[in-house]
């Protein structure tokens, strides 16, 4: 089952910030939904490989032309803070992961 | 749809006319029902002078020129917002449009709107709409399904002709059931996924959503098709409609599985869902029961790899690119901020879960089994398309529950018990309504194929549509 | 150190010189304005789906058989999953459990002797884009600024075993491995421009049992740089073990104006990238035959053409060796010899006079080059004289032949000439000849000199000094011939 601190640990992983009141509630639903999913966890799989794609679609690849980039602007457009051309965050304190 | 499509080529009606009926259905009507969240009123005039002039001309781009379309808010469309009903998203206009939006408009169709989900796509009943709830026609005090629940209640209601949703573990199917409307989820592969917002990438298709079966059919060989900007979208994925079909099921053998008549569903809905299979093998089918063994664990692998691949769909709302932001000192504190404040309960929930299962510490015990019990629910249908030509159950359990009825997540999750399994192994499967429980709600049956047997759910779709109203006008249903 | 045997790995990421991007159809191009090179794709908008370019796994292929590996038929891509705001998706797609390639090896010459290096996978992945901070530091900017042209740009990355032992021995493994990327096209491998990048891991094990602690080094701009940081990292490691302290397993980075490594900040928690298969993306299923073909395309591998230099034209070591480190320059030396010119000769004038012009941005053609290679070997031109027609050959496009009759430059080797100013460059000199006969024979080369200067630089160096130890050893009797 999911602890305390496994809630909070996941909260960071996805970039949530939890009240009290959410830390405890999704505690429960977690756990909820854990121990439901526990007969799915014993089914015997040994020698069953596993599968991420039902597409049929074969291995897909695109020949290596340049195709238009969508104008600066465009690029732009949703930004919340762009400058000069830049998208612009406040300043970011680590070394990326 | 195919009257209508007479009408506007002989003239009777204008695509102006027919998209000012729908407008006014909408001014009237949507308040409180509530299916909408954006109409673009003056984009589908535009559209829809269009498709008259091109008809005057003689020159309409496709037979349902100029018959007005809804579209869910889960796929992008230029010049409206597309915001996935979440507040991360509020006011978000998408640069280019989804490749099923390029078919629709290369076929004349006028966009009314966007129709309202449930957040991201995540729900079975569209109360988890950032914006607001969406009522079930049929009964405004009840949902009407999720998570495409603003497009099937507009089409229930009247509010379009047709529609487009999406459907991940059921999301097409379930509201479509709840709502008295056929909804279809097509071959996975066999619909461009190309400006859909990602939910399961490896479940995810949009289907039609329409009164009947042949519309349905219609609007579904409009956005059929392969994309090369899609990867997994399927080569031959075309859909062509078939000039006629045979008029009775004589050579096709249907499947009933026992696990999908259990204890869990409620008795009118076996009842009239077996009605139904009586009137398949009225039309000469030769049914048989079948087993589906590892289906009582389609719920929980569906939920263990929807919550893993959204948790990681969904990273990407960090308020750097597009979006919400919400301020803060530091890079670290403004993608929180951001992310507390966008997402609301439900999407949280399912990215908390589905991160867990993902860690490495969880990964082999819940990602990867999940996976693998994929594989058995998959192969358990193979082995099931080896001896049937057509798999029939309930669509749902039960029908249109009330809206804030069902408060436990769990229990919602539980809708999509009988759907999620033809998601899980890509197969098609076609909803249509097969009669109402005492209180007047619809049921919905549900009809499953074989990869790339859309036709044959449409073909048998329409006959059981058919036989269905022969019965209700006879008193028999 | 002497006590601790050193076990390097290095972690390599190359970016592919591809036109376009990995997954998009984006031009891969630079000085573009910020964010005018992005599509959905590479920005990540909602709804946007990534198409994998041919060309970035052709490359990826090649590269990795230039590399010896075996390149795995089936292989899958996948999702590592972090936050950061140069990764517009929030994952970055990449290959994890099934990579495109594994088990391949690299050998080359460290001081003399042949050193080898395995590969223990290659894959292929996406780049990030551009983070433009705006203060000098991380910590003390206000703001970044995010630049996505480059995000989406194919690179690969390659992964060795820790069998480097020593950081002159990884700088050579890694100077090898960019030659051998260099030779087969895939990439221009400049670690200035960040086209090749690299990460270390190092640690120390005692006889005891000591140590065996691994600690990876980032940030790595240069080659100089890599070797450094692991020397001084191997140091600060031994002194730690000395003093029978424990190394702690972590991530530094190498300073480079301190000159030392130094612990990464803000590194709370080992992340959890929750890697799983790529939805977006159906498996990679390569043809065996396409593996083949493409197999056939590479060039002639640096080591082998190396070893063949020495081995078939009797090269030095030096000679091959600068002139394989430089394809350029061995392929114009391939065409020189291909035109019937003795290789030695053509390898001298090739790896030490032309390629000194060549670098400044002077080029000669290798017909060219053979003609004033013929020149030199008839004896026609003095060495010396070869060397300033090579310049304004260089300089000036003009073909040996022409520039000789130009500037009237032939050589002398008029005996009788020669002995005439020989003669007299002795008598002009007498109490210098007393010194050489007395035993100062070095000062032979002065005569020389001075006979050269005569000529202008003309005569024949070799003949001069011939017939000025004739004259010498002759006699004293340098009287102008009576005519």
């Amino acid at each position: 089952m999911i602890s305390r601190s496994e809630v909070i640990r996941m909260a960071e992983l996805a970039r949530l910030e939890l009240s009290e009141a959410e830390i405890v509630q999704y505690q429960e639903d977690l756990n909820r939904f854990l121990r439901s999913g526990a007969a799915l966890r014993q089914v015997d799989t040994s020698g069953v490989d596993l599968i991420t794609y039902v597409g049929r679609a074969p291995t897909r690849m695109r020949a290596d032309h340049v195709e238009p980039s969508l104008p600066q602007a465009k690029a732009l457009s949703n930004g919340p803070q762009v400058v000069d051309g830049y998208f612009r965050v406040p300043r970011v304190m680590e070394d990326a992961e | 749809m195919n009257e209508l499509a007479q009408k506007l080529s002989t003239g009777q009606v204008t695509s102006v006319e027919l998209v000012e009926y729908y407008l006014d259905q909408i001014r009237s009507r949507d308040g409180e029902i509530g299916a909408f969240l954006h109409v673009d009123e003056q984009g589908a005039l535009e559209s829809a002078r269009a498709a008259d002039a091109r008809r005057r001309a003689g020159r309409p781009l496709s037979p349902w020129d100029g018959i007005p379309v809804a579209v869910k808010d889960n796929i992008c469309t230029v010049g409206m917002p597309t915001t996935c009903a979440s507040r991360m998203l509020r006011g978000y206009y998408s640069p280019f449009d989804a490749e099923v939006v390029e078919r629709l408009k290369q076929a004349g169709l006028p966009i009314l709107g966007k129709t309202n989900l449930d957040e991201f796509a995540m729900g079975s009943s569209t109360e988890y709409s950032a914006y607001h709830v969406t009522r079930n026609p049929h009964d405004l005090s009840r949902v009407p399904g999720g998570s495409s629940g603003g497009s099937a209640a507009a089409v229930a209601a009247g509010l379009a002709p047709w529609a487009l949703g999406t459907d991940t573990g059921g999301s097409i199917r379930q509201p479509a059931a709840f709502c008295g409307i056929v909804g279809f989820k097509p071959t996975y592969g066999r619909v461009s996924r190309w400006g859909l917002v990602a939910l399961a990438s490896s479940m995810d298709q949009i289907g039609p959503m329409a009164a009947t079966v042949e519309d349905a059919e219609a609007l579904f060989s409009l956005i059929a098709g392969g994309d090369h900007r899609d990867s997994t979208s399927a080569p031959q994925a075309e859909y062509v409609l078939p000039e006629e079909i045979p008029d009775c099921l004589e050579g096709v053998r249907v499947g009933v599985p026992e696990e999908f008549f259990g204890n869990g569903v409620a008795e009118e809905v076996a009842a009239k869902v077996k009605a139904a299979v009586k009137l398949l093998e009225g039309l000469g089918a030769e049914v048989r029961p079948i087993s589906l063994p590892h289906s009582t664990y389609a719920i929980d692998t569906y939920l263990t790899l929807v919550t893993a691949e959204a948790s990681s769909n969904l990273a990407r709302y960090d308020g750097v690119r597009y979006g919400l932001r919400v301020a803060a000192a530091d890079a670290a504190a403004m993608f929180k901020q951001t992310r507390t404040q966008g997402f609301g309960h439900e999407v949280k929930r399912r990215i908390m879960l589905g991160t867990y299962v993902l860690t490495a510490s969880h990964h082999e015990a819940y990602y990867q089994q999940a996976c693998k019990v994929r594989a058995l629910i998959t192969q358990d249908l193979e082995n099931a398309f080896r001896q049937v030509h057509l798999i029939v159950t309930p669509t749902t359990p039960s029908t249109a529950f009330r809206i804030g009825e069902k408060q436990d997540p769990l229990q919602m999750y539980l809708s999509d018990q009988f759907t999620a399994t033809a998601n899980l192994a890509g197969v098609p499967a076609l909803t249509m309504p097969c009669g109402r429980d005492k209180l007047g709600l619809p049921i919905g049956v549900q009809l499953m194929a074989d990869h790339f047997q859309d036709g044959l759910l449409f073909t048998a779709g329409r006959l059981l549509e058919r036989a269905l109203k022969e019965a209700e006008a006879v008193g028999q249903l | 150190m002497g006590n601790y045997e050193v076990r390097i790995g290095l972690e390599i990421h190359v970016e592919l010189a591809t036109k376009t991007k990995i997954f998009c159809g984006c031009a891969v191009a630079f000085g573009a304005p910020p964010n005018s090179l992005c599509c959905p794709v590479c920005l990540g908008l909602p709804g946007s789906l990534p198409v994998l370019n041919r060309a970035a796994v052709q490359y990826a292929v090649r590269a990795a058989l230039a590399l010896k590996c075996s390149v795995n038929l089936y292989s899958e891509f996948a999702r590592k999953n972090y936050f950061y705001p140069d990764l517009p998706k929030a994952f970055q797609i990449t290959q994890h459990d099934k990579p495109l390639a594994e088990n391949g090896a690299v050998q080359y010459y460290l001081d003399g002797a042949l050193m080898e290096t395995r590969i223990t996978r290659l894959h292929l992945e996406e780049e990030a884009g551009k983070l433009i901070h705006s203060g000098e530091s991380i910590v003390g900017s206000e703001y970044t600024s995010v630049d996505y042209n480059r995000a989406g740009i194919p690179l690969i990355e390659i992964v060795t075993a820790p069998d480097i032992s020593s950081p002159a021995q990884a700088r050579a493994f890694l100077e090898q491995l960019r030659l051998i990327l260099q030779y087969t096209g895939v990439s221009d491998c400049r670690m200035e421009r960040g086209s090749l990048r690299c990460d270390a891991n190092i640690s120390l094990h005692g006889a005891e049992g000591q140590g065996g602690v691994r600690v990876e080094i980032k940030n790595l701009n240069s080659f100089r740089a890599l070797e450094r940081a692991l020397a001084f990292e191997a140091e600060r490691q031994a002194d730690v073990l000395d003093r029978g302290g424990v190394i702690l397993a972590e991530t530094r980075t190498w300073d480079e104006r301190a000159q030392k490594t130094v612990r990464m900040r803000g590194k709370a928690s080992t992340p959890d990238y929750r890697y799983f298969p790529e939805p977006d993306l159906p498996p990679l299923q390569l043809d065996a035959h396409w593996v083949a073909e493409l197999k056939e395309t590479l060039p002639e591998l640096p080591l082998a053409r190396e070893e063949r230099y020495q081995r078939d034209y009797g090269l030095t070591p030096y000679d091959a060796g600068v002139l394989v480190r430089a394809p350029h320059l061995a392929q114009l030396f391939e065409a020189v010899v291909a035109l019937g010119h003795e290789p030695r000769l053509a390898a001298n004038w090739i790896s030490v006079e032309y390629a000194r012009h060549w670098r400044q941005g002077g080029t000669v053609a290798a017909e060219q080059l053979g003609e004033l290679l013929t020149l030199v070997a008839a004896g026609e031109i003095s060495g010396t004289q070869a060397k300033s027609v090579l310049e304004a050959m260089a300089r000036t496009g003009r073909s040996a032949k022409e520039i000789v009759a130009a500037e009237g430059l032939t050589v002398i080797a008029d005996r009788e000439y020669l002995v005439e100013l020989a003669r007299r460059v002795l008598r002009e000199n007498q109490a210098l000849v007393e010194r050489y006969l007395a035993g100062e024979q070095r000062l032979l080369g002065f005569f020389v000199g001075q006979v050269m200067r005569e000529t202008g630089g003309r005569a024949e160096p070799k003949l001069v000094n011939e017939l000025l130890v004739q004259e010498l050893a002759a006699g004293r009797n340098w009287q102008p011939r009576a005519e």
